[in-house]
């Protein structure tokens, strides 16, 4: 990097400082913004090839980045607690491309692609889905939550296995407008 | 039923206490957080975390099938409720129970039994104790001027579904009742989603006193003293202390043993609190109602006798039997507890959420703080507006008063507004110093406060 920050504001700096506070307590690697004319990468350690190339390069050009967009994740494996302590165990969504969009899980619960064993996938990667389509099921206590998809488009990745547990917020699938 | 791992199905202070019971038993421990409380305290220190839902209450906290989810899909193999939520939610603990997970607390019909106010009050006399004449269930306002004709004004409307003050009004004359009923009946509707209301003989001169009951599941029932709650606004406790100051050890042995008789006589187990009214001018008690849960106010009574309540909780839970007889129970020392709440005493109490920008709490022997608060930590707008209990051990009452009122002014919060100098005012005010305390206090003294 070649910029000085004679650019900054002193309001740009503080926030940017605020910035590197929040990600030191949260357990992310690193954190990409795109305000405006304004791109800010924050990390530790070496920053993952997806940030490095759309990250930093582009400064100053008006590619809408909806990198924050993506929600919070926790994740939760199938295997019992570590008897380590520790916190929440945050992971960033992985980068994915900037026009792919998240369906996120309504409810914590137990998630199923399909509406029975023996019945195809609501929806695979390629599958066309319009915003009020079902995209899988989430059990609570027996009882089964339909999730509809909330925007319309192509489904790109399904994040979650059949059957697994999954918490609130937790990205399910990618689709693409 | 062993326990080796527990969902903490609650957050704020008492998760952080539950977390610490637990690793005191070698208890692994899985926090049911909403996603605003991802960051908090408990969250940092639970074995794990999981998202159960959005910052609403409705959506996570007060959701039993999502919590129970939660323990199943985490392998945990018991949940402990703590306060408010759904500690005392009889579907909770049946739904714990039909999914073989142990629920720290009773039975769900022991909740269910002392959930009805009114069925608790009968359940009350029939075993003997002594309760406030009054009603059963009364349908209208003409039906409730009829019972005020027969037991005499003034009398407190309730509500069934009855807890934290909501639904309680005094009604003084008749003219008065019509609209207090429709009042007191709206907000019970409003607060528990029954507008059912009661009557009971209102005492001007009372204090609240408590009774701590420990029941394991073979029978066994102990009290561990009593707790004075006299220090309230709108029926929200404010300061607690035990033992209570100038109560005849007649009355004291008379109230721990009521309490101990309604324990025994419905088969109650775990921790619970039996709560008394005592007419000052009389030296009567009557029976108010029981909490079938751990209190927000239970540090004071482990500062006097030792006891970690919590942990009795969970081997009560786990079937052991109680590891003291009433005999080894000692009171000794005086403990007092002030409820720090995020609010702005001079805006009608108006709670005060945000960033805490600075946390300095007091130090020194014998002062304890059980709070989920720290510097940075920003109060959610979703939840009750406590951010600490501060509580402090003494000789007797008066050093534990001085002492108390030497912490709070020690105590250094910034950011949010706190009770902090109300809580000093009270601490520090002559009536409170010489013991002369009742459920009225604090309304009559606090304009005294904010007239300053």
């Amino acid at each position: 990097m070649t910029h000085n920050l004679d650019f900054l504001s002193d309001q740009d700096i503080r926030q940017i400082a605020a910035l590197v506070d929040t990600l030191d307590r949260s357990g992310f690697d690193y954190l990409q913004l795109d305000v405006g004319t304004i791109k800010v990468t924050i990390g530790k350690g070496a920053l993952p090839a997806q940030a490095m190339s759309t990250g930093l390069s582009t400064a100053g050009a008006s590619v809408p980045s909806p990198t924050l967009a993506v929600p919070v994740a926790p994740t939760l494996a199938a295997a019992p607690p570590s008897s380590g302590g520790g916190a929440v165990h945050l992971t960033l969504a992985e980068s994915v491309p900037s026009d792919w969009l998240p369906i996120t899980a309504t409810t914590m619960g137990r998630f199923y692609s399909r509406p029975d064993p023996n019945s195809p996938p609501y929806v695979q990667v390629g599958t066309p889905v319009g915003a009020d389509d079902t995209v899988c099921l989430i059990e609570v206590m027996k009882l089964f939550n339909a999730i509809t998809a909330g925007v319309a488009g192509t489904v790109m990745k399904v994040c979650i296995e059949d059957a697994a547990v999954i918490e609130f917020g937790q990205v399910l699938f990618y689709v693409k407008r | 039923m062993p326990v080796t791992r527990v969902l903490v199905a609650n957050r704020g202070e008492i998760a952080v206490r539950i977390i610490h019971a637990c690793r005191g038993l070698g208890l692994q421990s899985v926090l049911a957080a909403s996603q605003v409380d991802l960051d908090s305290l408990g969250a940092e220190l639970a074995d794990r975390t999981v998202c159960i839902g959005p910052s609403s209450a409705t959506q996570s906290y007060l959701d039993a099938r999502l919590l129970v989810q939660a323990a199943l899909s985490t392998g945990c193999d018991a949940l402990h409720p703590g306060y408010g939520f759904l500690a005392e939610s009889a579907p909770l603990a049946q739904l714990c129970a039909d999914h073989g997970l142990v629920f720290v607390g009773p039975k769900p019909h022991q909740i269910a039994q002392m959930g009805n106010k009114i069925q608790a009050r009968l359940l009350a006399a029939e075993l003997g104790l002594p309760t406030l004449s009054g009603s059963t269930q009364v349908e209208t306002s003409t039906e409730a001027l009829a019972v005020a004709r027969r037991v005499g004004l003034p009398l407190m409307l309730k509500a069934a579904a009855g807890g934290g003050g909501r639904g309680m009004k005094i009604v003084k004359s008749e003219a008065q009742m019509a609209n207090l009923f429709a009042a007191a009946s709206n907000e019970a509707r409003a607060a528990f989603g029954d507008g059912t209301l009661y009557l009971e003989r209102y005492i001007p001169n009372a204090r609240h006193v408590e009774v701590q009951i420990l029941a394991d599941q073979h029978g066994q029932v102990i009290h561990l003293g009593e707790r004075d709650c006299s220090l309230q606004r709108r029926h929200q406790k404010l300061v607690e202390e035990a033992p209570a100051p100038h109560l005849s050890s007649t009355l004291r042995e008379a109230l721990c043993a009521a309490a101990v008789q309604l324990a025994v006589g419905f088969g109650y187990e775990n921790a619970g609190t039996v709560e008394f009214i005592v007419d000052q001018d009389s030296q009567t008690f009557y029976f108010l109602e029981m909490n079938t849960r751990i209190q927000v106010e239970h540090p004071v009574t482990e500062m006097i006798t030792g006891v970690d309540l919590v942990q009795e909780q969970l081997r009560i839970a786990r079937g052991e039997r109680l590891r003291l007889s009433q005999e080894q129970v000692s009171i000794r020392g005086h403990a007092i507890e002030c409820r720090i709440n995020a609010e702005q005493v001079r805006q009608n109490f108006h709670p005060s959420p945000g960033q805490i920008t600075r946390w300095d709490p007091p130090g020194g022997p014998h002062i304890r703080l059980d709070s989920h608060c720290h510097e940075g930590y920003v109060v959610p707008i979703f939840y009750d507006s406590m951010v600490g209990k501060l509580i402090v051990y003494g000789f007797d009452r008066e050093e534990a008063r001085s002492r108390m009122s030497r912490a709070l002014l020690q105590f250094k919060i910034e950011g949010i507004d706190t009770t902090l100098e109300l809580q000093r005012f009270l601490i520090d005010h002559p009536r409170f110093a010489s013991g002369d305390v009742n459920t009225v206090m604090v309304e009559s003294v606090l304009p005294e406060l904010l007239d300053r």
